[in-house]
């Protein structure tokens, strides 16, 4: 596991990229160099141009113009066989293995130990079994991989790239999205290892703080340019969000505006709410004018939850209190008359209408209100949808073009503004920053602290403690499925809730995370 | 967005009209009475009947299912009327006009079981439709192994009479299909119910979040198509003033065809009633070119297998083309930024 390059050497070379597609200027002009035994880290926003760039060096895509250098050579464009061929391998956040076959199949597909064409079964398993231990993964080489957790699939592909494949240029692209905090710390020891061995990663991510630990030097992309490439030494967390929102961030303080208590009515009462499977036995209120947050690791069931509240997937057991009254919501759209909006988490597979208009898709739920005998009302339609695209500050040329169009914040803003439109009573927002850069995170935030806020209650979740905590009077820990603990507002202990979110209490937890770190 | 960029869109998005025409100026050339009035009529009469069935297949398509049984019921539909009314039970179902309705509602039921099947079921589409297209041919060639006619004038009018308008004689057909094609533009473009039926089309499970009843959606898109298929059926006999086992046989596939001509995606969510009409038309227009031409009947199905291939083909061209064209509009405000930058 060494690369035959001295460290330092720069193992690949982007210069002068610039990519056009119909409708964007996805990168112009950019030159990055990431060299062997270092971690380059790359960050910005959506539609900053990170995937094209990732799309181009993988051989996926063809730059307008520029070349790419690998190790000294020097290409106009690579196909995805001649980026393999040069050692090039992309971890992408979707761990994509082979669910019906072993551990060690997957770590080892195409690159099987065999001889005489015949699979050496016993000299893959010898190799899987020492490659998962010598990078502390606690996984047995006979499993199914389809058996894995999403968390631990992704770290089988990372190996798979660095070790199973010995790629010398490794791309992790938001490779970290889907792993538990425990195991992207093992990636963390992982990626050092690596650049021991002089490989050259390319790091991506959305989390600042992640990046600023774990890269040697950093580039930021703004709106298709590379704005700056520079050592991590000389970088903190506020100069870097400043360099990739393009302005200084205000410095609006959003928890004095989130009171601690809320006075309003109950608006909300769930009892031994349960979902066979997802939750048990969960209690908790929504006041009128209240941000509760469900924090939450992937699969603690605050998806599942959100979603039995919609009548999207209805509970098993238990009583649900809305304004009043007592329902059971047996489909989405029952519950949505009767003033519960859920923004679904997964933005693409359950938010958005491909090929209808960003205007469309705004609309799309008050279609009643703005018709009469069913025939739509133009005009209002319209108005309507040109009111919300500017509450919610979406940036486009028009409501009239196509909602593929737009970077993943945009789209996310399309869904908030379409559930703003019923003037719901209570929102159930999944994830609403989810795959969002920096500067729609705060659009998106104080939308929900100002706008939406006022006149209803709002249960959110987010994968990121800092997030709930700027926003929300109360947070809820959910952990295998039930609530573990609450916090009051407005000033969070994120110490202890981070321990509970990982199913410790605070006191038994400071030691073992000290020891760990 | 520059006029000429919108006028360019414009035309590519509504390529199957642009290819009408080119079509029609080709067969022009080759035969000059192609363009008289009275093979214009003749031509729309002529692809009526496809056209209703286009649009049926094409709103199930809408929806992101799809129907294999409709000629099945364009058959089945009014055959079992007509026994109905001249075998069974001639005293109770004597009335013409009755007889027009049960052969709608006929088709609508049919239609619903297969939406009850698909979206309550969760069958597969196609072995559902496939299976319900057989055991309804299967059923007429049992209940119709001989022809039924004459039929009652009033049942065959729709489908045979003339109206003189504009000085000239035109069948009802053409002006009954022209008002359902406009009708079903407009639900399409205008209604709580199109826009719904569109989105869960473009995604059924955003739909169904968004507070859609997607069944009902599902179900209706079925529950119209068999009653529009039946009433093809109408046409159909009325126009044979008869009823057969045969009205329809095949029909299905060209129906896809037309649809798929005329800016349908197979997957749901996109298309209109206007480009189902052009598609349909190209296809009528086709075949009577040929037979102007005096091509032997017996071509006559390869060669709209052919026309189908290059459509296909133009379908492909035009979205490289509309891509291309955006393109290059970027570029050259690249470029004038880059100017006006110095």
């Amino acid at each position: 596991m060494f690369s035959e390059q001295p460290a330092g050497f720069p193992a690949l070379k982007l210069k002068n990229i610039t990519k056009v597609y119909p409708g964007v200027i996805a990168l112009e002009d950019v030159n990055i160099e990431a060299r062997s035994g270092e971690v380059h880290g790359l960050i910005g926003k959506n539609g900053a141009g990170k995937s094209t760039l990732v799309g181009i060096v993988a051989g996926l895509i063809r730059p307008t113009s520029g070349s790419i250098e690998v190790k000294g050579r020097r290409f106009p464009f690579l196909t995805r066989a001649q980026g393999m061929q040069e050692g090039i391998a992309i971890v992408t956040q979707e761990p994509e293995v082979i669910l019906d076959i072993s551990v060690a199949e997957n770590l080892f597909l195409g690159e099987q130990p065999a001889s005489f064409g015949l699979v050496d079964q016993r000299e893959m398993y010898r190799k899987t079994e020492k490659i998962l231990t010598d990078y502390g993964l606690d996984i047995s080489p006979g499993y199914r991989a389809g058996d894995l957790s999403l968390s631990e699939r992704q770290l089988l592909l990372i190996l798979k790239a660095c070790v199973a494949e010995d790629a010398g240029i490794v791309i992790l692209d938001e490779a970290s999205a889907p792993l538990t905090q425990k195991d992207a710390r093992l990636l963390r020891s992982m990626v050092k290892r690596l650049r021991e061995a002089g490989k050259a990663i390319i790091y991506i991510s959305h989390q600042i703080d992640e990046l600023l630990g774990i890269c040697d030097r950093l580039t930021v992309l703004r709106d298709g340019r590379s704005v700056i490439t520079c050592g991590k030494s000389s970088l903190n967390h506020r100069s870097l969000s400043e360099l990739i929102v393009g302005e200084p961030l205000s410095d609006q303080n959003s928890k004095s505006n989130a009171a601690g208590n809320v006075e309003g009515e109950t608006l909300l009462s769930l009892s031994g709410f349960t979902k066979w499977g997802a939750f048990e036995s969960v209690n908790l209120t929504v006041r009128r004018g209240e941000v509760v947050g469900l924090a939450g690791l992937r699969g603690s069931g605050r998806t599942e939850l959100m979603k039995a509240i919609a009548g999207i997937d209805p509970p098993d057991a238990g009583k649900m209190i809305f304004k009043g009254r007592q329902c059971s919501f047996r489909t989405p759209n029952l519950a949505l008359r009767d003033g519960i909006a859920y923004l679904p988490e997964e933005r693409e597979l359950e938010g958005l209408i491909k090929g209808f208009s960003i205007k469309d898709n705004l609309i799309l739920n008050c279609l009643h209100i703005l018709s009469s005998y069913g025939v739509i009302r133009k005009n209002d339609c319209d108005r309507l949808s040109e009111k919300i695209f500017k509450d919610v500050e979406c940036k486009a040329f028009s409501t009239e073009q196509d909602v593929d169009e737009l970077s993943g914040g945009n789209k996310q803003k399309v869904l908030i503004g379409r559930i703003m439109a019923l003037k719901p009573d209570l929102y159930l927002l999944d994830e609403p920053t989810r795959g969002v850069d920096i500067g729609a995170k705060k659009n998106i935030q104080s939308l929900i602290i100002e706008n939406i806020r006022g006149s209803a209650g709002v249960l959110v979740s987010s994968p990121g403690l800092d997030d709930l905590a700027e926003i929300c009077d109360r947070i809820l820990v959910m952990y295998k499925g039930r609530i573990a603990a609450c916090h009051k507002g407005p000033n969070f202990e994120e110490h202890a809730l981070f321990m509970e979110i990982q199913g410790m209490t605070g006191t038994e937890a400071a030691g073992t995370d000290a020891a760990e770190r | 967005m520059s006029f000429s960029l919108k006028f360019k869109l414009a035309l590519l998005d509504n390529v199957i009209w642009l290819m009408l025409f080119c079509f029609f100026i080709l067969c022009l050339i080759g035969v000059p009475e192609f363009a008289s009035a009275a093979n214009i009529v003749n031509i729309f009469y002529h692809s009526s009947i496809m056209s209703i069935l286009v649009l049926a297949e094409g709103f199930v398509l809408l929806s992101g299912k799809l129907d294999l049984s409709i000629d099945g019921i364009l058959a089945f539909a009014p055959g079992a009327v007509i026994l109905l009314a001249t075998k069974w039970a001639p005293d109770v179902f004597g009335n013409p006009w009755l007889c027009l309705v049960l052969t709608i509602i006929l088709g609508g039921l049919v239609g619903f079981f297969n939406g009850f099947c698909v979206a309550k079921l969760d069958m597969n589409p196609f072995m559902q439709t496939l299976s319900m297209s057989i055991i309804l041919r299967g059923l007429v060639l049992f209940l119709i192994p001989l022809s039924i006619f004459p039929l009652n004038p009033a049942y065959s009018y729709i489908g045979k009479a003339r109206l003189s308008l504009l000085g000239r004689s035109i069948p009802v057909t053409i002006i009954a299909v022209l008002l359902i094609y406009s009708v079903f533009g407009f639900i399409l473009r205008r209604t709580v119910f199109g826009r719904n039926y569109m989105a869960t089309g473009g995604n059924e499970r955003a739909s169904y979040v968004a507070g859609i009843d997607t069944t009902r959606m599902i179900l209706g898109g079925y529950i119209i198509a068999g009653m529009l298929a039946a009433f093809a059926g109408i046409l159909t006999a009325g126009r044979q003033d008869s009823v057969s086992n045969t009205m329809g046989s095949g029909a299905v596939m060209l129906a896809f065809a037309g649809a798929l001509l005329g800016g349908t995606s197979m997957s749901g969510g996109k298309g209109s009633a206007f480009g189902m009409l052009g598609g349909s038309l190209l296809l009528g227009m086709f075949s009577n070119s040929l037979n102007l031409l005096g091509v032997t009947v017996t071509l006559v199905h390869a060669s709209q297998g052919a026309l189908i291939f290059v459509a296909i083909l133009a379908d492909r061209l035009r979205i490289r083309a509309r891509a291309r064209l955006l393109r290059n509009e970027q570029l050259k405000k690249l470029k004038e930024s880059e100017v006006a930058l110095g």
